[in-house]
């Protein structure tokens, strides 16, 4: 009962909102932040529940079930908890613009079918609340006009393609097995030839791929992200992408179980395998990419695709730290890349809508809270210890290395260099470096804006000293599936191959921060003057810009970008042009002429004859 | 059978599909809008001819009983007679309405010429 | 017990009375349609548990079968009668603000000749009685394509009537080839004796007559007349021609291939025929310029869908079709209707000129969305539950020829989905965001189309409500021995 009454909630409070806001602002603004924080006390109650419920109606003749267990429960409480923080953050920075009703609407409505999406306990419903999400996310990117239109045309069509792909898995499935329900398919695919097998993988890899933005699949991912509005990127980046993920642990996990996803292939060549190349590739090309870019959303769109690669690379591993590591890396990235975007979005308010970095700096004077949650931001995005995205990463690395794919374990570790590389370069260009004279009177970004900012960098941090905390629900989620559990502490993960302790980091490190600040405090203080109080041999000092942003990694960027150039994306879009031209091909067909047209039917007529007096098929 | 017979026993139907052929012909052919409509025309004639072919008894009369002593036997069948004139009737109506579109075309356009009468295309 | 006789006399009858009446005033012309659809309306639904159980026959002129023309009220029938009294009767309601011209008194003889025509189609039993009712409907829809009498729309329709006399024409040469060989024209007696004779001699009838009802089906190569004349037509009767008379169309061509014949060997030449449909269609969509000639092209599409699922010929593949039917009739109706006014505010068919519409008619482009949404196959509109039906049919089949084929079909979902979507994104988020002034289509016009996507929302979140039915009628479809049995004791 309580599934059904979450859901109701869910739903029904989008259309709340929206017939509310034609009412009044204010009140659309209560129900829109009532709701979504209603929706995760809510969660947060359920949790621990493992049930399993029939709605009454049915479809056609299959009962659908809602589920919940400790999967659904940690997708759904971040589900949950980014959707408010980004509903808080957009009270102010949708407030100018247009149709903001249909906005509220469509941001509720995606985060209430993603909520469907981890409660569903069969598969009709999960590809019902999947199609409402997609096309509720086609929608609000559209939103934002202008460029966003053939972003928003590539999301959808390359959505589409991915959910048929699952509709035939899904039958598929149903026409083996006879049931919908996923607890009732659990485990019963090993009983069925290799061959059913990975064709099943294969289709469920194609809808969770494009979705996820896996790496052939990515083509959709930097232009929607970056031309969505922003809150809405957070959301898209952070969890929505992450939908594949939850897919992709149901399908390997729930489903098909570890052992046959381990050993599905022959002797030469493993599905896994494959899968965790594909990883691999996944981290080092964006990641690159993400280096090249100009555009500070753009960038962060990039890194979205490339930290997909650690969870895919973690998850093939099928070991039980990679598991962990990649499906915490999950939450740990929706931290990371909603704070950043967050943040991207409160720069875009303040500065009434810029993005380029090459016209940023010296922001941290202004915003300094912001600033303050992009550092941590891009710490964690990193992995700098201290940060939850640290224990992920190590949990990923130590899989790699103990068992015994180098390669794979360099790639990991180059994806981190090229995330360090371009990180620094998004911190640079917007915050540090000399304040152009245009930004000098912008003002704070509003209480409303720096709070989830604030939050979501906590949470960073927190999880970051005491990961023990979602560890210990990752390992229930482990042992429920039938992998390996780990040895989790609150501080860290044992194993016999060596230990991570966060409060041994910890400690350290703020005993290392105290003797520094003491050392500094004690020494002599330096002379603070004036940015143009300088001596620059008998001229004046020029007011242009010391700042050098533009071209940032000029020689690495020449060295690299011949070989990232987007080709998958070359490719989508000539196959898209030679449909066009195929379709412009055949409606030459109706040229026009009634002769054609008297021809084409008694064609017909004379064709079947001729069939059946020659070849008798009929 | 020799050709003699085969002629005697089946003129009918030549001659109806020889009409339809003729008809698929000049609709296929002709230029002409009038002329296609002849064409249909035509058609349709064949196609009644054929009909009334098929309910044709060898040497049978009418299929109404004048006199009383008459037998079913000796008549035509009367049901293909039947839906020829419903046929013919429907072949009015498609003809009527098509030289109506026919006169209204050439107000439009200025000519009869099916080749130019494209501009509905693609 | 009510005599669904009535169902096509009541229309006939005041089909003739609106010029006597509008010699009074005229315009009381306007208000037949909805009395008269509005009758068959209710007595579709008193009639409906009847038939469940078992068809109502009615024999006309109190001769027995097989020498009368009798009508069989079967689920099938029923059904459809119902979903051409609904979709008539929501379009009328809709044409009495849009057709405004001089004669338009002309507009709705026809069109009440028009749903006559479409109800004596699905109702009978009778091979001959089929092609009369067939010919109402057709002429009908030739006079009324060109009703507007300019250049396109009498282009359209000289081009439509040459070729539905053409197909007409090879109906009548097959029904005259089953009458010399079987001395009968009832379907059920026909049906009885199919099997009795050589192959040949059937098959030319069978081609003949699918050729000639696949006319006015949409059917691959024999659909050149559908882009203009649905482009070409007033929007009120371009809904009616494309959720009712293609319907209608391809109802006959599956009585005949079914039913009377029983050729389950053409079955697999169909499906292929089906497929070449559906991406002919979607990929001659893709391009268009002129929303209403690509909602046509839309149209062939789903017939080719719809005429995939039922060459499946098992229980499944026929609720499926069945279904697709209900779903396309419902939603591309809802398109017409909605573009219909667009057009009339903007004043030209081009997509390009629809940017800025999501403000300037608000309700409209709401419901145009929900139409587009629900043919594309997304829930929770009807389009979903229908398209999940043929696909689980193909693959249940489990044959890898069903595979490939319904992979196919997807594909061709997909181009669907790229060009409504296109044309959403232009109607609401192109253009610059400025004031538009709102210029809403009046409210009687709103009615039809509020129920229409009321419907669509109903019965895609539960698609329950009518599975009831469509199987039934699948089942009457599938075992035509039991046609039979119920004619022929």
């Amino acid at each position: 009962m309580n599934l059904e009454i979450l859901l109701a909630i869910a739903f029904g409070g989008s259309f709340i909102t929206y017939i509310s806001g034609r009412i009044s602002k204010k009140l659309r603004n209560i129900f829109a932040i009532l709701i979504s924080v209603g929706l995760i006390g809510f969660i947060g109650s359920l949790f621990g529940n493992t049930t399993e419920e029939t709605i009454c109606p049915g479809f056609w003749n299959f009962p659908l079930n809602l589920r919940i267990n400790m999967l659904s429960w940690f997708f759904a409480i971040t589900i949950a908890i980014i959707g408010a923080l980004a509903i808080i953050f957009s009270l102010q920075y949708i407030k100018e613009k247009e149709r903001t009703d249909f906005y509220y609407l469509m941001i509720l409505l995606v985060n209430s079918s993603m909520i469907g999406i981890v409660l569903s306990g069969d598969l009709i419903l999960f590809y019902i609340f999947w199609e409402i999400m997609s096309w509720s996310t086609f929608l609000l990117i559209s939103y934002s006009r202008g460029p966003a239109i053939s972003a928003g045309m590539k999301y959808i069509v390359m959505s589409i393609a991915g959910s048929v792909a699952m509709l035939v898995g899904i039958l598929s499935l149903y026409t083996h097995y006879g049931t919908f329900i996923i607890a009732d398919l659990s485990n019963q695919l090993s009983l069925n030839t290799p061959g059913f097998v990975l064709f099943i993988f294969i289709l469920f890899f194609i809808a969770f791929g494009i979705k996820n933005a896996v790496w052939p699949f990515h083509t959709w991912l930097p232009p929607a992200h970056s031309e969505a509005p922003s809150p809405f990127s957070a959301i898209l980046s952070g969890i929505l992408v992450r939908m594949g993920m939850y897919g992709f642990l149901v399908i390997f996990f729930v489903i098909a179980g570890i052992d046959l996803f381990i050993n599905l292939g022959s002797r030469l060549v493993h599905f896994n395998t494959i899968l965790a190349w594909i990883g691999a590739i996944n981290i080092i090309i964006p990641t690159f990419i993400a280096m090249l870019q100009n555009d500070s959303k753009r960038l962060l769109a990039w890194h979205g695709v490339g930290q997909g690669g650690y969870m895919v690379l973690g998850i093939a591993i099928g070991s039980s730290l990679g598991i962990a590591g990649g499906t915490f890396h999950i939450i740990n990235h929706t931290s990371y890349i909603a704070l950043l975007f967050l943040v991207v979005g409160a720069i875009e308010y303040c500065t009434k809508g810029i993005r380029d970095l090459n016209s940023l700096g010296g922001l941290i004077k202004k915003m300094p809270v912001t600033f303050i949650g992009a550092l941590v931001g891009a710490c964690g995005l990193i992995g700098i210890p201290l940060t939850n995205g640290f224990v992920s990463k190590w949990l990923i690395y130590k899989t790699l290395i103990t068992d015994g794919y180098p390669f794979l374990a360099f790639a990991a570790l180059l994806g981190t260099w090229g995330t360090i590389l371009s990180l620094f370069k998004f911190i640079h260009n917007i915050f540090l470096g000399q304040l152009p004279e245009k930004y000098k009177n912008i003002k704070k970004p509003p209480f409303s804006m720096q709070l989830p900012i604030i939050i979501l960098s906590l949470i960073i941090v927190t999880f970051g000293i005491i990961p023990g905390i979602p560890l210990k629900v990752i390992n229930q989620i482990m042992i429920s599936s039938g992998i390996d559990s780990l040895n989790i502490t609150l501080w860290g993960v044992n194993s016999e191959t060596g230990t991570i302790n966060m409060l041994n980091i910890f400690t350290a490190l703020l005993i290392t921060g105290v003797l520094i600040w003491l050392i500094f405090k004690g020494s002599k203080k330096a002379k603070q003057i004036d940015q143009y109080d300088n001596y620059t041999a008998g001229t004046y000092v020029p007011k242009d810009k010391y700042h050098y942003s533009v071209e940032f990694y000029g020689p690495l960027n020449r060295m690299l970008r011949p070989y990232l150039k987007d080709f998958i994306d070359t490719f989508y879009l000539k196959l898209a042009k030679s449909v066009k031209n195929l379709g412009n091909g055949i409606r030459q067909i109706y040229a026009g002429d009634i002769g054609y047209y008297v021809t084409y039917i008694v064609f017909f007529l004379a064709l079947l004859i001729f069939i059946q007096l020659k070849w008798t098929l009929w | 059978m020799s050709f003699a017979e085969f002629l005697n026993n089946y003129m009918y139907y030549i001659g109806a599909f020889g009409l339809i052929f003729i008809g698929l012909f000049i609709l296929l052919t002709k230029k002409n809008l009038v002329k296609v409509i002849i064409g249909l025309s035509i058609m349709d004639t064949g196609i009644y001819l054929f009909l009334i072919a098929i309910g044709y008894v060898h040497e049978g009369t009418a299929p109404i009983f004048s006199k009383p002593g008459l037998n079913a036997e000796g008549m035509v069948d009367p049901v293909p007679q039947a839906l020829v004139l419903t046929a013919i009737v429907i072949g009015v109506a498609i003809l009527a309405l098509a030289l109506t579109l026919a006169v209204k075309l050439y107000k439009h356009y200025g000519t009869l010429n099916l080749r130019k009468i494209k501009e509905q295309k693609w | 017990m009510v005599n669904p006789v009535l169902l096509i006399v009541v229309p006939l009858g005041l089909a003739f009375l609106v010029p006597l009446f509008g010699l009074i005033s005229k315009k009381t012309g306007k208000y037949f349609p909805i009395l008269a659809l509005l009758f068959n309306l209710l007595l579709t639904i008193k009639i409906f548990p009847q038939v469940l159980s078992e068809p109502i026959h009615v024999n006309i002129g109190g001769f027995t079968p097989p020498f009368c023309i009798n009508l069989v009220a079967g689920p099938l029938g029923i059904l459809l009668a119902f979903l051409i009294a609904l979709v008539g009767l929501l379009v009328a309601i809709y044409a009495l603000s849009y057709i405004k011209e001089k004669n338009e008194e002309k507009y709705h003889i026809l069109y009440l000749l028009l749903l006559t025509g479409a109800t004596g189609v699905v109702l009978t039993g009778d091979v001959f009685n089929l092609f009369v009712f067939f010919e109402i409907l057709c002429i009908s829809s030739y006079a009324l394509v060109g009703y507007f009498g300019d250049k396109a729309g009498v282009e359209s329709a000289i081009k439509y009537l040459i070729q539905g006399a053409l197909g007409s024409g090879f109906i009548l040469i097959g029904i005259g080839l089953l009458y010399g060989q079987f001395g009968t024209l009832n379907m059920a007696d026909i049906a009885s004796n199919i099997h009795s004779v050589e192959p040949i001699s059937i098959f030319v009838p069978l081609v003949l007559m699918i050729t000639g009802f696949g006319v006015e089906a949409a059917i691959f190569p024999l659909n050149a007349w559908l882009p203009d004349a649905h482009s070409s037509a007033p929007s009120s009767i371009s809904a009616i021609l494309s959720g009712i008379a293609i319907e209608v169309g391809l109802y006959a061509v599956v009585r005949i291939v079914f039913t009377v014949f029983g050729a389950s060997s053409i079955m697999m030449f169909l499906l292929f025929l089906g497929v070449l449909t559906l991406l002919t269609g979607e990929l001659s969509a893709f391009n268009q310029e002129n929303i209403k000639r690509m909602l046509a092209y839309s149209s062939i599409g789903q017939i080719g869908l719809i005429v995939f699922a039922l060459s499946i010929a098992n229980m499944n593949g026929i609720t499926g079709g069945l279904f697709q039917l209900i779903s396309h009739t419902l939603g591309k109706a809802l398109l017409f209707l909605a573009v219909g006014y667009m057009i009339v505010h903007t004043g030209s068919m081009n997509i390009s000129s629809f940017e800025g519409m999501g403000k300037k008619m608000p309700y409209t482009s709401f419901f145009f969305t929900i139409g587009a949404l629900s043919l594309v196959g997304l829930p929770p509109f009807i389009g979903f539950p229908s398209k999940f039906m043929i696909v689980k049919a193909a693959i249940f089949k489990q044959e890898i020829l069903y595979t490939v084929l319904i992979i196919l079909v997807l594909t061709a979902t997909v181009v669907e989905a790229a060009y409504f979507f296109k044309v959403i994104q232009a109607i609401y988020f192109k253009g610059e965001a400025k004031k538009e002034k709102r210029n809403r289509a009046p409210f009687k016009v709103l009615i039809p189309l509020f129920i229409f996507a009321g419907l669509i929302l109903i019965v895609g979140i539960y698609p329950k409500l009518i599975t009831n039915i469509l199987e039934s009628s699948a089942a009457e479809l599938i075992s035509r021995t039991d046609y039979i049995k119920s004619l022929i004791p």
